[in-house]
């Protein structure tokens, strides 16, 4: 995996490039009050960079831009209460009560943790990997972010900032699975995903209740909905889009859009609570 | 785009490695003296041995499936638990032929020594034939370090590294499976799974030697919660740890005959009293019961259960151990049931496997469950009847003691017990059928339970205190020879 990530960097890179910036609308943090605070918490996570001296190439990038808000009606499900008494690092960590965050609505009435992302339009167009790795974070035996994107190959770097032992164990099935043992505080693995797929769900077999959803795409064109609901993709080229929405409790959902060149479109999505 | 390019790079990249490390690639096709893969071979053999539990086409749902767990390997996924390879990547042929030839204990896969071994091979190249996974990616064993060897073996580094390293979390500080995650664990299609008990070295699925401990540990299980930590430990850590978690391992002694103690004077009322020492330790298997719908459900929390009894003029008492990961002493509560023949049985007449059924007959049950104080013994045709019985007017049993994964019951019952309508009535010399169940509330979808063993009362109860050990062997061999010869004489007759 390594080595495949090795040769995209210094073979594809300086041929085929692209700058990208994906802002989410919120940063994209866990209902945990007490985590917030936390530095790595706050770190931008959909930050998918190629290297600066990258440059566009066949028309691979562009200056479109597409923004949303991801709406909710009906009536959320009571978050599920985590129990964290089997293991005394967990809980020590928390002062307030930490809830399952699968259904998290924002202050402003919009649903948190949504994966947004190009599904159609971009074929026949390649997009190197990034060498900035996207991070993921266990601290307070919670996955931060709980949603994220990850482009094909760019580096996942896991780091676990609690001192107890985390497993982290990845099932794709169109990539290279693993699971592996992070024992120890400040531990760090690097590790990629050779294919796209929409989700990728990681999860700790010791602390049973977290799970973290990766969504791998082949291109730079993602978004999470964080705080405010929203979610921006900018750096598109001009075309022809079918865009999904992904969540977790509540499915996907698909919209199309034409944008030109500068152009910046509006796609909202509406997830119903049943 | 990507998706295209991907397998381009995967390749290039596999045949650079190739050409450069020319011995491992052929390696991972052929073996030396090994039979060139013939598929009608490997798929007839497949069919005769292996198609009734992982299916004709490898699934995993051959038709013996439903009533084993842990559930066959489905081969189609190319998901492998075994394996000396990096987690995630395929086994290679030696993990896979090593499984076939010794089995996995523990489980229902038995060992296929007996196979000729190219027969053996053959099912190798059969079973990687089913998943494109071996295609995809040729295996390469990781680094298992070196081993230090037993005179090197350092056992308060090992534990020092299977703490530093969380094993406890799932396996328990004493390796008693007991582990705070340990009752949460499931596999990654959903199934309950449970950690390794690791002083059950007969259990170790993979193998019990510190080379197959540093393997699980550096390569992971796949599928299972067992992570690798190639990336989070050195092997030579690993190693320490592997002597260390060997030293947890304790001598079973299989028995299905045990020798209860003959003792003068009162019957220890404690786990710890020293008059057990002499009374010989018999271990016996569970096996978790399969359900009404015919299907094992769940994973097996309690295997073994160790028996030693004792007796006097009055009474029988049993010193019960098994490990049960998780202390209940609320509904559902750990509970044990001692099970006896009635007076008026003779024989073998039911298995507590199957038992109870609708119509199956009444046995006489000494029940202990930790959330009474008292056992309670009733004749009685289901476990219900039982818990429902009074209290008895003769105490059944003084001291329930539950101790870093593990349960110790002192239980007693009369010779004779007269508050009992229809109980079994033991004397010395006497051969008693004894079946155990055993009930993991942390686990309560399962009972597990043993065949019927035979508790020999060894005649008569000496007078003096303590016998001599070595007359002990000259008193079952002489219970053995009066029994053989009873026998004959009453078959003559």
């Amino acid at each position: 995996m390594m080595s495949d990530e090795k040769w995209m960097r210094t073979k594809l890179i300086p041929l085929v490039g692209v700058v990208v910036a994906i802002g989410c609308g919120g940063k994209p943090q866990d209902a945990s009050a007490t985590t917030k605070a936390n530095a790595s918490a706050e770190r931008p996570v959909q930050l998918a960079q190629a290297a600066p001296e990258a440059a566009p190439a066949g028309g691979a990038s562009g200056s479109a831009s597409l923004h949303g808000s991801i709406k909710f009606s009906g009536t959320a499900p009571e978050a599920e209460r985590i129990k964290m008494d089997a293991d005394p690092q967990c809980l020590l960590q928390h002062k307030e009560a930490v809830h399952k965050p699968e259904v998290v609505i924002n202050a402003n009435g919009t649903l948190r943790y949504v994966f947004v992302y190009v599904k159609q339009g971009l074929e026949g167009k390649t997009f190197a990997a990034p060498t900035q790795p996207a991070v993921l974070d266990q601290q307070g035996c919670m996955y931060h972010p709980h949603v994220l994107g990850l482009q094909v190959n760019q580096p996942l770097e896991i780091v676990n900032n609690d001192a107890t032992l985390h497993n982290v164990n990845c099932k794709p099935l169109n990539s290279k699975p693993f699971n592996i043992a992070q024992p120890v505080k400040g531990m760090k693995s690097t590790k990629t995903f050779a294919a796209p797929e929409v989700m990728v769900k990681c999860a700790c077999n010791v602390h049973p209740w977290m799970a973290t959803y990766v969504g791998v795409v082949a291109h730079p064109f993602f978004g999470v909905s964080g705080e405010d609901g929203g979610f921006t993709i900018a750096g598109l080229p001009a075309g022809h889009y079918t865009l999904e929405a992904w969540h977790e409790k509540y499915g996907t959902q698909t919209k199309t859009v034409t944008v030109a060149d500068g152009e910046r479109a509006q796609v909202d999505f509406e997830f119903k609570a049943p | 785009m990507t998706t295209i390019v991907q397998p381009v790079v995967r390749s290039l990249l596999v045949g650079a490695v190739c050409v450069g490390l020319a011995s491992p690639c052929a390696a991972a096709d052929t073996h030396a003296g090994t039979p060139a893969p013939d598929p009608f071979a490997g798929k007839a053999a497949y069919a005769q041995h292996c198609a009734r539990c992982h299916g004709v086409t490898g699934a995993g749902d051959g038709r013996d499936a439903a009533r084993l767990y842990p559930k066959p390997r489905n081969f189609t996924e190319g998901v492998y638990k075994f394996r000396a390879t990096p987690s995630g990547t395929p086994p290679t042929d030696e993990d896979l032929f090593h499984t076939l030839t010794a089995g996995l204990p523990g489980s229902g896969m038995p060992d296929w020594a007996h196979l000729d071994e190219s027969v053996r091979w053959q099912l190798v190249a059969y079973v990687k034939s089913l998943s494109p996974t071996f295609q995809d990616t040729p295996p390469q064993p990781i680094a298992l370090g070196e081993d230090p060897g037993p005179k090197r073996a350092d056992f308060a580094k090992g534990k020092q590294v299977y703490e530093q390293l969380g094993c406890a979390a799932c396996h328990g500080p004493q390796g008693r499976a007991n582990g705070s995650s340990a009752k949460t664990l499931v596999d990654n299609w959903g199934r309950p799974i449970r950690p390794a008990n690791l002083t059950e070295g007969w259990n170790y699925r993979g193998g019990s030697d510190p080379k197959a401990i540093v393997t699980r540990v550096l390569a992971g299980m796949d599928g299972t919660p067992m992570p690798s930590y190639a990336e989070a430990a050195s092997p030579d850590d690993v190693w320490q740890m592997a002597y260390y978690v060997q030293s947890l391992q304790r001598r079973p002694h299989w028995s299905m005959i045990v020798h209860a103690l003959p003792l003068t004077g009162a019957l220890p009322d404690t786990v710890e009293d020293p008059r057990w020492e002499p009374a010989e330790a018999a271990d016996v298997r569970m096996r978790n019961v399969v359900q009404p719908s015919g299907e094992l459900t769940g994973a097996q929390s309690i295997t073994t259960v160790t028996l030693q009894a004792v007796y006097n003029a009055e009474a029988v008492g049993f010193r019960v151990s098994w490990t049960d990961p998780s202390e209940e002493r609320t509904e559902p509560a750990d509970a044990l049931a001692l099970a006896f023949h009635p007076v008026t049985v003779r024989g073998d007449v039911v298995t507590l496997q199957t038992w109870p059924m609708r119509d199956s007959p009444a046995l006489d049950v000494v029940g202990w469950s930790a959330q009474r104080q008292q056992a309670v013994e009733a004749v009685a045709k289901n476990y219900e009847s039982v818990w429902q019985a009074g209290p008895s007017s003769v105490t059944r049993s003084l001291q329930a003691r539950y101790q870093d994964g593990q349960w110790d019951v002192v239980v007693t019952r009369p010779l004779h017990p007269a508050d009992v309508e229809g109980a079994a009535q033991l004397s010395a010399g006497q051969f008693v059928p004894l079946a155990f169940a055993l009930w993991d509330g942390g686990n309560p979808e399962q009972r597990a339970v043993s065949s019927w063993i035979d508790v020999v009362l060894q005649h008569p109860p000496v007078k003096a205190a303590a016998p001599d050990p070595s007359l002990m062997a000259v008193w079952v061999l002489a219970a053995l020879v009066l029994i053989v010869g009873l026998v004959l004489v009453f078959r003559r007759s």
